[in-house]
């Protein structure tokens, strides 16, 4: 399939969820770094300096998601991750039912890079990778 | 909230400020000590105690100056006041201004660590009130959004699971049971439909899902909206399209984000119902005082009876047993209240056989120079 493989974090409170999208990126020889929510998430962006984060929007509370993305985007101590693309995928629209305007970020929010709506096509998430890769 | 509590004490006696704070250290307290009203106020700012025992007798900024100043810094401060001279005239209007308790001098240790001890307890208590109603009130103000995730975070896994399925990626899948969990599948995103629609119809209800309104070039909303959805279009094998639409035409009042929900869901229907080689298609106009758009499709059509009842909630032509994927009877409900609360109109014109045109009317933004 794709000729790089890449290290994923995926930061979803679900772990159903997770499973599933790791079986899919596994598929195509990339390697999944799980995280259980926000903290983790932060935590491992940091440690594990992933070539992509998949980052969900509602975890512990209502939108940790743009929280962490604006963070990753802005915040100091993400200095040395800076560049890391974080792509959405979640099931939320945006806090004003825009499917746009989550692609945009929420208001004063950092944009993310990309996004894609859950259920994820396996086939979609493999060719957003690959974009990204090839960057 | 580990950290012990901060106790200021500001009295012009020094032997005072030692004793109090004796005591207030064996308690477990941290203890501030000033030795006039305009140190103490300055710790007051810096500190942020979680009480202020002050004297009510001092030179310079009295105690009751005091009290009025931390109040005004955060009412959640306790504080106690020493009276030197136990007049009941002087507690009673230190109460008044908001103090907790107050202490006749001379007192004893006991009365100290009793009074200290309730008000800190009170200032626990009322944190603790605070906290949860904030926490109540954003509960309350997206209970919406919090309901729809939960409802909607379980069908998300399953559906997940299956995509990984149907891809074959957990093991090559036989024809038949590669079916049914196709089937399930497209069952499962009716249900999130209409979990998404209902919750959208409760949102509106609640004068949630209108935001904002500011004029508005409907041409690129609705471009995004052609754009989204000419992949849909051509999987049902049918083209979208934009028909004749003037130029230059003057802007609408709108919210983005609810009218995008509007052209989204209509679009949608007129590509579901329509037919292979069939067209759907989407022009720009204005009146008198409104922005026109119609959209227009060659679809299966809606018969007159049930005309004046498709923006019903729930109501949903019959057209036999169909299997897969069902909307939720709500698009066009949503639809409606969502152009109503614009000060707008839908209409819908129908053949039976040869398609349907909904016209949404909105009204125009005023002209710029009499914005503001």
């Amino acid at each position: 399939m794709s000729a790089s493989s890449a290290k994923i974090l995926v930061i979803d409170d679900d772990p159903d969820f997770r499973e599933a999208v790791t079986a899919i990126l596994a598929s195509a020889g990339h390697r999944v770094v799980p995280a259980s929510g926000p903290d983790d998430g932060k935590a491992k962006v940091l440690a594990e300096r992933p070539d992509l984060v998949l980052l969900d929007i509602m975890m512990d509370s209502l939108f940790d998601g743009y929280a962490l993305c604006h963070a990753i985007k802005t915040a100091k101590e993400f200095e040395s991750v800076r560049g890391t693309p974080v792509v959405f995928v979640s099931a939320v629209k945006d806090i004003a039912g825009s499917r746009f305007g989550f692609h945009g970020g929420a208001d004063g929010l950092s944009a993310p890079d990309d996004y894609l709506d859950k259920p994820v096509k396996p086939a979609d998430l493999l060719a957003l990778v690959d974009r990204f890769l090839s960057r | 909230m580990t950290l012990s509590p901060l106790v200021l004490v500001i009295d012009d006696e020094e032997s005072m400020r030692d004793s109090c704070a004796q005591i207030l250290v064996r308690m477990g307290c941290r203890v501030e000590t000033a030795a006039d009203g305009e140190a103490g106020l300055r710790r007051a700012g810096e500190a942020r105690p979680d009480a202020v025992i002050v004297d009510l007798k001092m030179p310079g900024i009295g105690g009751l100056e005091v009290l009025d100043a931390v109040r005004a810094l955060d009412p959640q401060i306790v504080t106690i006041v020493i009276t030197g001279y136990a007049t009941v005239d002087a507690a009673v209007e230190a109460m008044k201004k908001g103090a907790y308790d107050f202490l006749p001098k001379p007192f004893s240790p006991d009365e100290l660590r009793l009074i200290i001890g309730r008000a800190l307890e009170r200032r626990h208590l009322a944190l603790e009130a605070e906290r949860l109603r904030r926490e109540k009130k954003l509960i309350e103000d997206n209970v919406i959004t919090l309901v729809s995730h939960q409802l909607r975070s379980p069908l998300v896994a399953v559906q997940q699971y299956f995509e990984v399925l149907l891809a074959g990626m957990a093991g090559r899948l036989e024809e038949k049971p590669r079916e049914m969990i196709r089937k399930a599948n497209e069952r499962l995103t009716g249900l999130m439909n209409l979990i998404n629609d209902w919750l959208d119809l409760a949102k509106i209800d609640k004068g949630g899902l209108v935001g904002k309104q500011r004029p508005l070039d409907l041409r690129p909303l609705l471009e995004k909206q052609v754009e989204f959805l000419t992949p849909l279009a051509s999987e049902y094998g049918l083209v979208l399209a934009w028909g004749e639409s003037p130029v230059g035409l003057p802007a609408a009042l709108g919210d983005p984000a609810s009218l995008e929900q509007v052209f989204s869901n209509i679009l949608h229907n007129a590509i579901v119902y329509n037919r292979p080689g069939g067209r759907v298609e989407v022009r720009l106009g204005e009146a008198e005082e409104s922005v026109v758009v119609t959209i227009r499709d060659t679809g299966i059509g809606i018969a007159a009876k049930d005309l004046p009842l498709i923006f019903d909630e729930f109501y949903r032509v019959s057209r036999g047993e169909s299997s897969g994927a069902k909307g939720s009877g709500l698009g066009l409900p949503i639809a409606k209240k969502i152009v109503e609360a614009h000060g707008g109109r839908i209409e819908a014109a129908s053949v039976l056989g040869e398609g349907t045109t909904f016209t949404i009317r909105l009204p125009k933004a005023p002209p710029e120079n009499e914005r503001r």
